[in-house]
């Protein structure tokens, strides 16, 4: 018998074996407990924010079957991360592997501690979404999650995490939540207890711009100012029902999303330029971002 | 770009599943086919209790043709294992591994009859093993099962699983949903073997 599939064998255990030193089960909701992740030697757990249920009673189980209890740092519904503090110390943290390592194609093993022992199922990378700007970035399997699952690494071939498997962003796909977001979520997590994002104060929809000024602006589309929250940052700054937002700083404003990405917790406070078109003319006006509660 | 590596992968795969299918049986039980596994050269074979349930006239058919009549010899419905009997001798047998061993992650086949298609392979990785696995925990606690994240379908039932090196390390019985598949481990199947038969007879 030919030893590579042995080989193959050998080493998807043993990356299971080497991730699963890092591997917790959570328990923060009535239904089956889930994973989740050592982030720092002292006790810090990253998990997926939709399996703590509980904002209190949280308990975690060790890799040595210990257990112990656990408090929520803080939680970040929009990337389906949380963080908790376990009272332990001396856990094993993982290896975590470069986003920019991971390859669509690569094999990819989920590994999940719902009950005592290490599950995990197989899989390949299927897509990559790659965000700098809003610290976004995703790897999109197609491993099979199985209940427990979310909270845990989606684990590459030599044992380093690629991310954190969460099946609660999007309905019947398997995302992982790569490293660079997780760092950058749980670094804000940690410092201010939550996500601070950006708040200007507008309500808006995407529109259509006129042929002329989609040529002009290199965009096909912006958002249309259809409120303006009264003494918000937005109408301090001078923005107008009917504007329409097509920049903020220099970045292109296409969508909704667009906007959103665009007032990241860096932008709280200081002052931005948003470019609009106002009566079939652009212009800019200047509005320094608030914090959204 | 040198696909050596994966040429490799791919010849090693067909050889151990052309290996497996030696010893997979069909089991022709009047309605339609189920599969067993030779378990003994002497025409012992192994497969499910419910691919047996309430037939008469049984025949099994080996990998090289031949259909003969096959004798229930043991039956325990709570395991869902059943042993036939078939005048036959010098069958291909598979070696038999370990499944107390088996690890998450490791590589995993199956073979069977899924919907009729003869000899049908799936393959993936060991989701976990023992009798701590939540999907199956409230249907009989405390029983020991392979849970196995390849593609099982009706008629999978009875044959062979088998490990990286093609070891027999359970037998397929059962599908909780489209994704994962359950495994008798064989040292559950040697304990019933042993139970119902005693053990000059199941010596490999």
């Amino acid at each position: 018998m030919s030893e590579i599939l042995r080989n193959l064998s050998d080493a998807m255990a043993e990356a299971v074996q080497a991730a699963g030193s890092s591997i917790v089960r959570v328990e923060a909701r009535r239904r089956m407990p889930a994973s989740g992740i050592v982030w720092s030697a002292d006790g810090l757990i990253i998990t997926a924010h939709h399996v703590v249920e509980n904002d209190e009673n949280i308990r975690v189980s060790l890799p040595d079957g210990s257990r112990a209890r656990a408090a929520l740092v803080g939680r970040d519904p929009n990337s389906d991360v949380a963080v908790l503090r376990a009272e332990t110390g001396g856990l094993t943290v993982p290896t975590w592997a470069d986003a920019d390592a991971v390859r669509v194609g690569h094999l990819a093993l989920a590994v999940g501690r719902p009950g005592d022992q290490l599950q995990t199922t197989l899989g390949v990378i299927s897509a990559l979404s790659h965000s700098p700007n809003d610290h976004q970035y995703f790897a999109q399997t197609d491993v099979v999650m199985y209940p427990g699952f979310s909270g845990g690494p989606l684990v590459s071939v030599t044992g380093a995490i690629i991310g954190l498997n969460t099946s609660g962003l999007m309905r019947g796909i398997s995302l992982a939540v790569q490293t660079p977001t997780l760092r950058y979520v749980a670094d804000s997590l940690l410092q201010h207890g939550r996500m601070r994002r950006g708040y200007l104060g507008v309500g808006v929809q995407p529109v259509k711009l006129p042929g002329a000024l989609a040529e002009q602006l290199g965009q096909k589309t912006g958002v249309l100012v259809m409120s303006v929250e009264p003494d918000s940052p937005a109408e301090r700054g001078g923005l107008f029902l009917g504007d329409t937002i097509v920049a903020v700083d220099g970045e292109r404003v296409e969508t909704g999303e667009d906007l959103v990405s665009s007032l990241g917790g860096g932008r709280i406070g200081q002052t931005v330029a948003v470019r609009i078109i106002r009566g079939g003319q652009t212009q800019d006006v200047q509005v320094a971002v608030g914090e959204r509660s | 770009m040198d696909n050596n590596l994966l040429q490799q992968l791919n010849d090693a795969l067909a050889n151990t599943i052309d290996a497996v299918r030696a010893s997979l049986v069909q089991i022709v039980n009047g309605r339609g086919a189920g599969a067993g596994t030779i378990w003994h050269a002497d025409g012992l074979i192994v497969t499910n209790a419910h691919v047996v349930r309430g037939r008469h006239g049984l025949n099994v058919v080996l990998p090289d043709g031949r259909r003969l009549p096959a004798d229930v010899i043991a039956y325990d419905e709570a395991l869902d294992l059943a042993a036939l009997s078939v005048p036959a001798s010098g069958l291909p047998t598979i070696e038999l591994g370990d499944s107390r061993q088996l690890k998450p992650g490791q590589w995993v086949m199956a073979v069977g009859h899924p919907w009729g298609v003869l000899g049908a392979v799936t393959s993936g990785v060991v989701i976990g093993v023992g009798a701590q696995l939540p999907e199956v925990g409230q249907v009989q606690p405390g029983r020991e099962w392979l849970a196995l994240d390849l593609h099982m379908r009706p008629g999978h039932s009875g044959g062979p699983v088998v490990d990286a090196d093609g070891r027999l390390v359970g037998i397929n019985t059962m599908i909780t949903g489209p994704d994962v598949g359950f495994a008798i481990p064989v040292h559950t199947v040697k304990g019933f073997l042993k139970a119902a038969l005693g053990t000059q007879r199941i010596a490999v």
